[in-house]
């Protein structure tokens, strides 16, 4: 108890030092507006809160006096134009196409803002990055892994997360270290998931890196989402007999799945997941035994603490604030892309739209400064972080172990998964 | 052998999805037979007796137990939203029904997402959670509780509207209100126990239902999609109807999943819908 | 019609001044998402309403209308052909699934547009030349050549164009022949078949240009918002929100529509500025709320209210004069 009360103190302590308190000077520089496009209300509404808490921790971070290893932090501001404070503008986006547009359109014309950050579903990103596109507003975008994103040619959309075909790559070099370092030999894939564009585009990169890398896709099903039995689809996997069988699923379907494969004695070597369904604190609860040796590609995890102590710091000031939720994919890759704005503009010591775009062409900050399991961040020609990876975990004792990469595993991949329990 | 054995097992697996559908459907074709509304909101009371059912099982009252009082709560709950809301619909033009019961949907849905948020929900470690087996075939324990839940409420919804006088009154009713009333009954009492009822057999469902899935504030759409496309082939007001065309969709469903693909699996059992109120515009087994 | 006509006049006269007067960009995009509403609603207006067959899939036509424009743009066409190439595609896809359906009674009717509109969402979540579930970004371009402009003006324009002239098509609708046997189809199948009328070919007629009106309004929108994929205009959610606009507004009457498009804007934009940021369906639970209260109370909607209220006043004068022996 007294150890709790102790950390909360601290805690709370840090993160007051990390708001500047009283007046900073005598002439103080106007504030640096970065608009935000993200779900504050609809469906995707409870991520949309959280990504918000991240990235308003962010820029109080950067506009405090207590410097972590991450960029720009503690610098009391941009030190390049005067120690001028960042100040976010949220703008809803409803989850919808349409309405980040006019969103992102709001915070352009309105709030004169010097960038975009935003906005976790690809095709709400879509449209708010054409209106930045139009404007000529540099947009980043921490969250949204659709591959199309940053093949559609635009100069002023830069995306730090890595693709939906990073993610699916991850797969197979996994396969390949499995391979090497422990003759692990997978060949038969099945690809199975949801029909929308989660589902599709990360089917989509699975296929096209199995037919890349030479492993036959036995089977590829599609299914809708919001279905309510499985029947055929489990046959037609079982029938396959595939070695892995990669999943990309939402929960109810998930357990519908684990469901169908339990009963039908579909037994593959791994079952391969990309988040979503399978990472939802109602899986394991629901599947219990039955979830052991599930593996998830992540995009985020405690585990790398390792790599950069700031990992745990963040995320207790994080917890402080978002009631005790801990950080995970989302809001610490929101988080990071607020610094990543920051480091720019700081960088263009300009808030003229050309010199941020071209300061963010120029970024290049080593992966060890980041929260996140990535080699660094440097943008394509595309706009597009080449530097970025995911990490792969696995349902050990209901817990979600990292697996992969080797370096930053914390224990060791069970394999194959084990036999279904009747 | 491997085909036979696959469309055996697809032959049980399409007979237990359209048994979960039947469970849905009965409810809504018993209002509709004897009050002539379609309840859009149908899918909305499946997912409010869902939340009750977890409620309870949060309590330490598993699914099957909590069942009969969530039936008990959703009769209360549908006499009670009859006589505030849907009797006053019925004064109105036939399109009042259709509105009023999709205001109710979208409600619904919205103190869903204010009261328990947009995740999804489930008890931990369900009940029924193994397989069953026999001869050569899989097929899992809830989906079996699930059926013969489905079997079991449609006989007695038959049994008590062929057999009881309440249910002979509420045939006269959906027969033909005005000699009901001449008859000497009372209306406005069958309709609010038959929407009672209806909301308690999608009580019943729910409780079932949440032995395979989770809850969350849209659950209700797929299935009440389907229980409308499945009572409107079945004829709307059959109960009997009702059961035929759920089972009809389920083989349809999972037959199109395996054969044709499982994208367009639903592709069959919407055509047939179209095909088969093409040539008996009363569905398979209804009336009017 | 006089008044409806000034007023039809008024309403194009504020529009204009708002497109070229406002600069808010915010209330730029509540006026073309009120205006886009108003012509949706009222498109669904002329079979739900005046045809008296409730459709919950309309989305199906406003989606011609979106995709016929993204197509037309990604294969290097121009964004005008998408509006006689949505118009035909809508048509058709009007005359082939009304002809089965349109003599279906009541709910089997709506319930066969749900069905219909599953089928089209399952086959272009499938088809890889329709976008399957990615839909098509339509690349940035300006002037009027493109159909895309910088400028929020010129939208407005576009759609107020649009907006008068359904509404002139709608006044005409109701003083004409196929208006007259819709109505007579309403009153009483049976006489008006007894006389001849056959409710069918009727009805297709009034399905099919309810349909080349909401493709229409579909070009308009992709063009706007320059992006299409099935949730966004084909989904069951936005067939519901067209069936809303038209019915709190008032099935079957000339300006419903475009009072439900206004209560929609208001309450789904005000509501979610004013409580959003929580994320928890407040605007659902009003927005709800607003349309049981509407249906139990004021089913005609609110102009069809009224539209009751004038005819009943009207009603009692003639009684009165009648009673006195004179005109009142």
């Amino acid at each position: 108890m007294l150890a709790r009360r102790l950390a909360l103190a601290l805690a709370t302590a840090l993160t007051l030092t990390a708001v500047p308190l009283g007046p900073t000077g005598a002439a103080d520089p106007p504030d640096i507006v970065i608009g935000s496009v993200i779900p504050l209300t609809g469906s995707l509404a409870q991520s949309g809160a959280g990504l918000r808490v991240a990235q308003l921790l962010a820029q109080d971070l950067v506009n405090g006096h207590v410097s972590y290893p991450l960029p720009m932090v503690g610098k009391s501001g941009l030190p390049h134009l005067g120690h001028a404070r960042i100040r976010l503008v949220f703008a809803d986006s409803q989850g919808k196409p349409d309405q980040a547009r006019a969103a992102a359109e709001q915070l352009i014309t309105q709030d004169h803002v010097v960038a975009l950050i935003g906005c976790y579903s690809s095709s709400t990103t879509a449209t708010a990055s054409q209106v930045a596109e139009r404007y000529g507003v540099p947009f980043l975008n921490p969250d949204s892994s659709a591959p199309s994103l940053t093949t559609r040619g635009l100069k002023w959309f830069f995306r730090t997360t890595p693709s939906d075909a990073t993610f699916a790559d991850n797969f197979f070099q996994f396969f390949g270290d499995l391979k090497r370092t422990k003759k692990i030999v997978v060949k038969k894939i099945a690809i199975v998931g949801e029909d929308g564009l989660f589902g599709s585009g990360a089917g989509d990169a699975e296929e096209a890196l199995a037919k890349k890398y030479g492993y036959p896709v036995v089977s590829r099903i599609a299914y809708t989402a919001t279905t309510t039995e499985v029947n055929a689809e489990v046959q037609k996997v079982k029938a396959a007999a595939p070695d892995v069988i990669m999943m990309a699923s939402y929960l109810p379907d998930a357990l519908l799945f684990m469901r169908g494969f339990k009963d039908q004695s579909v037994q593959p070597q791994a079952i391969m997941a990309q988040d979503a369904g399978f990472i939802d604190p109602n899986f394991v609860r629901t599947e219990g035994k039955d979830a052991e040796g599930i593996f998830t590609r992540e995009v985020f995890s405690l585990d790398i603490k390792h790599r950069n102590h700031a990992v745990p710091l963040i995320n207790q000031l994080f917890e402080l604030r978002f009631s005790g939720k801990p950080l995970d994919g989302n809001t610490a890759r929101d988080f990071m892309g607020v610094l990543v704005l920051a480091d720019a503009i700081d960088r263009a010591a300009s808030t003229a739209p050309e010199a941020i775009r071209t300061a963010l062409q120029k970024t290049n900050i080593p992966g060890n400064l980041t929260l996140m399991p990535w080699k660094n961040i440097q943008f394509d020609a595309n706009g597009q972080n080449q530097g970025g990876s995911g990490i792969i975990e696995q349902i050990q004792d209901g817990k979600y172990e990292t697996v992969w990469p080797f370096d930053v595993a914390v224990s060791e991949p069970i394999w194959p998964m084990p036999v279904w329990k009747h | 052998m491997e085909a036979l054995t696959t469309f055996a097992q697809l032959l049980v697996g399409g007979v237990l999805t359209g048994l979960v559908f039947a469970l849905v459907a009965v409810g809504l074709t018993l209002v509709y037979g004897v009050m002539d509304v379609v309840n859009f909101a149908h899918g909305e009371f499946l997912m409010l007796a869902m939340y009750a059912t977890l409620g309870l099982a949060l309590l330490g009252l598993g699914p099957l137990l909590g069942l009969p009082l969530v039936v008990i709560a959703m009769f209360l709950f549908g006499i009670v939203v009859y006589r505030v809301f849907v009797r006053r619909l019925l004064s109105g033009p036939p399109e009042a029904t259709v509105f009023g019961t999709f205001g109710l949907l979208v409600l619904m849905q919205g103190l869903a997402q204010a009261i328990f948020s947009s995740d999804f929900l489930s008890a931990p470690n369900p009940p029924f959670s193994g397989t069953l087996r026999f001869a050569g075939l899989a097929v899992s324990q809830a989906s079996v509780v699930e059926g013969c839940g489905a079997l079991i409420l449609t006989a007695l919804l038959f049994a008590f509207v062929e057999y009881t006088e309440t249910g002979r009154a509420m045939r006269a009713v959906a027969e033909d209100r005005i000699a009901a009333t001449l008859m000497g009954i009372d209306v406005q009492r069958i309709n609010g126990l038959a929407f009672g009822i209806g909301a308690a057999c999608v009580g019943a469902a729910g409780a079932l239902l949440m032995l395979s899935y989770p809850v969350y504030p849209t659950a209700g759409v797929p299935f009440a999609l389907t229980a409308f496309v499945v009572v409107a082939l079945g004829g709307f007001g059959s109960i009997s109807g009702a059961l035929v065309g759920a089972l009809l969709v389920g083989l349809l469903e999972v037959f199109g999943g395996f054969y044709l693909s499982p994208e367009l699996k639903l592709v069959p059992v919407y055509l047939a819908y179209l095909i088969v109120v093409l040539l008996r515009p009363q569905g398979l087994l209804g009336r009017r | 019609m006089k008044p409806h006509l000034i007023a039809l006049g008024a309403i194009v006269a504020a529009g204009l001044a708002a497109a070229f007067g406002v600069r808010d960009a915010v209330a730029l995009d509540l006026v073309f998402t009120l205006l886009l509403y108003a012509v949706l609603g009222q498109s669904w207006n002329w079979i739900s309403g005046y045809a008296g067959n409730i459709s919950f899939g309309h989305a199906i036509f406003f989606g011609c209308g979106a995709y016929a424009s993204a197509l037309m743009v990604t294969h290097g066409l121009s964004p005008w052909l998408a509006i006689p190439a949505g118009a035909l595609a809508a048509a058709a896809l009007a005359i082939v699934t009304g002809f089965p359906t349109l003599a279906l009674r009541g709910h089997y009717f709506s319930i066969a547009t749900i069905a219909v509109a599953a089928i089209v969402d399952a086959l272009v979540r499938t088809q890889p030349a329709l976008g399957r579930a990615t839909g098509f970004e339509l690349p940035i371009a300006t002037g009027w050549a493109a159909l895309q402009f910088a400028d929020k003006g010129p939208y407005i324009v576009l759609a107020l164009a649009l907006f008068a002239a359904v509404q002139v098509a709608t006044i005409a609708l109701e003083r004409s022949r196929l208006g007259y046997y819709l109505r007579a189809l309403r009153a009483n199948h049976a006489a008006a078949a007894a006389v001849g009328i056959d409710e069918r070919s009727w009805k297709l007629l009034a399905f099919a240009w309810s349909a080349v009106i909401a493709s229409c309004a579909g070009v308009l929108y992709a063009q706007y918002t320059l992006f299409v994929d099935p949730p966004s205009t084909i989904a069951l959610g936005i067939s519901i929100d067209i069936a809303l606009v038209g019915v709190v507004g008032g099935i079957g009457t000339l300006w419903g529509p475009a009072v439900g498009a206004l209560v929609y804007v208001v309450l789904a934009k005000g509501v979610a500025l004013e409580l959003g940021g929580s994320g928890k369906g407040y605007d659902l639970v009003i927005y709800g709320a607003i349309i049981c209260v509407i249906a139990a109370l004021r089913p005609h909607g609110i102009v069809g209210s009224i539209v009751d209220g004038l005819r009943r006043r009207r009603g009692a004068l003639d009684l009165g004069a009648a009673a006195t022996g004179g005109a009142a």
